[in-house]
């Protein structure tokens, strides 16, 4: 079963922060999108769209999983794996986090998982879905390729 | 002139494509997205900027396969395109 095959079974949740860690959604505070924070948001890389499919994504790697999934998408200090590396330790009970840090500028791809998550998505596994999430950036689907990985991700890990 | 006008207006080169391309510039402020934002805390920066590099460097390990297996308490992978 796959990440999506339980989109149904989920209960509403609040949304994904777009604009930097810690701050509010955008369908739980709508004043947002005319925020300087909400114009960022607009004026980003994704369509509402791709950001509501991206938002799901996570939501449901997260419930299925008990891990916590989270995307960073810019640009990545030298050397790449270093920072995201650093970032992953910034995410609340890292042990059990899954960071997958994407730099279009740079062309890199980082999949930082915690000890605990390590357990459940190998590297192997994780190696395997940055090749098809890299494959996804080269043909320019940026977020059809990370909510790929989210799911192939996810699917590795399995339920908990 | 019909033609004309349908094909100046239609290709709006002035409108901004959000669109990654590879190859091309991408400007946009970075984001992070998590299903649950609270998780996430500000780590302390270091004094002078520096990254806490460690003192020893860690051995590479292999697999069977010679892929590279990350040392460390962390783990994952690494791709470029």
């Amino acid at each position: 079963m796959t990440v999506g095959d339980v989109q149904q079974e989920q209960e509403p949740q609040p949304l994904t922060a777009l604009e930097e860690p810690g701050g509010e959604t955008v369908v739980g505070e709508p004043e947002q999108v005319r925020s300087e924070a909400g114009a960022q948001v607009a004026n980003g890389p994704f369509t509402t769209r791709q950001l509501l499919r991206l938002d799901e994504a996570l939501r449901i790697a997260d419930q299925q999983t008990g891990l916590t999934f989270s995307v960073y998408i810019g640009e990545l200090e030298v050397p790449t794996r270093e920072h995201a590396e650093r970032l992953h330790k910034q995410i609340e009970g890292a042990d059990r986090a899954v960071l997958i840090a994407v730099s279009p500028n740079q062309r890199r791809l980082e999949i930082v998982t915690g000890n605990a998550a390590r357990k459940r998505i190998s590297d192997r596994d994780a190696k395997l879905a940055g090749l098809s999430m890299a494959a996804s950036f080269a043909g320019g689907d940026l977020a059809g390729g990370v909510v790929s990985g989210i799911d192939q991700l996810a699917s590795h890990a399995g339920r908990h | 002139m019909l033609v004309a006008s349908l094909v100046l207006t239609g290709s709006d080169r002035s409108r901004r494509s959000r669109r990654y391309r590879p190859g091309r510039p991408y400007d946009f402020q970075p984001m992070w997205f998590l299903a649950a934002p609270e998780r996430v805390h500000a780590q302390p920066a270091l004094p002078g900027g520096h990254s806490s590099a460690p003192v020893l460097e860690a051995p590479i390990f292999e697999d069977s396969s010679g892929a590279r297996v990350l040392p460390g308490p962390v783990g994952g992978a690494s791709d470029s395109w």
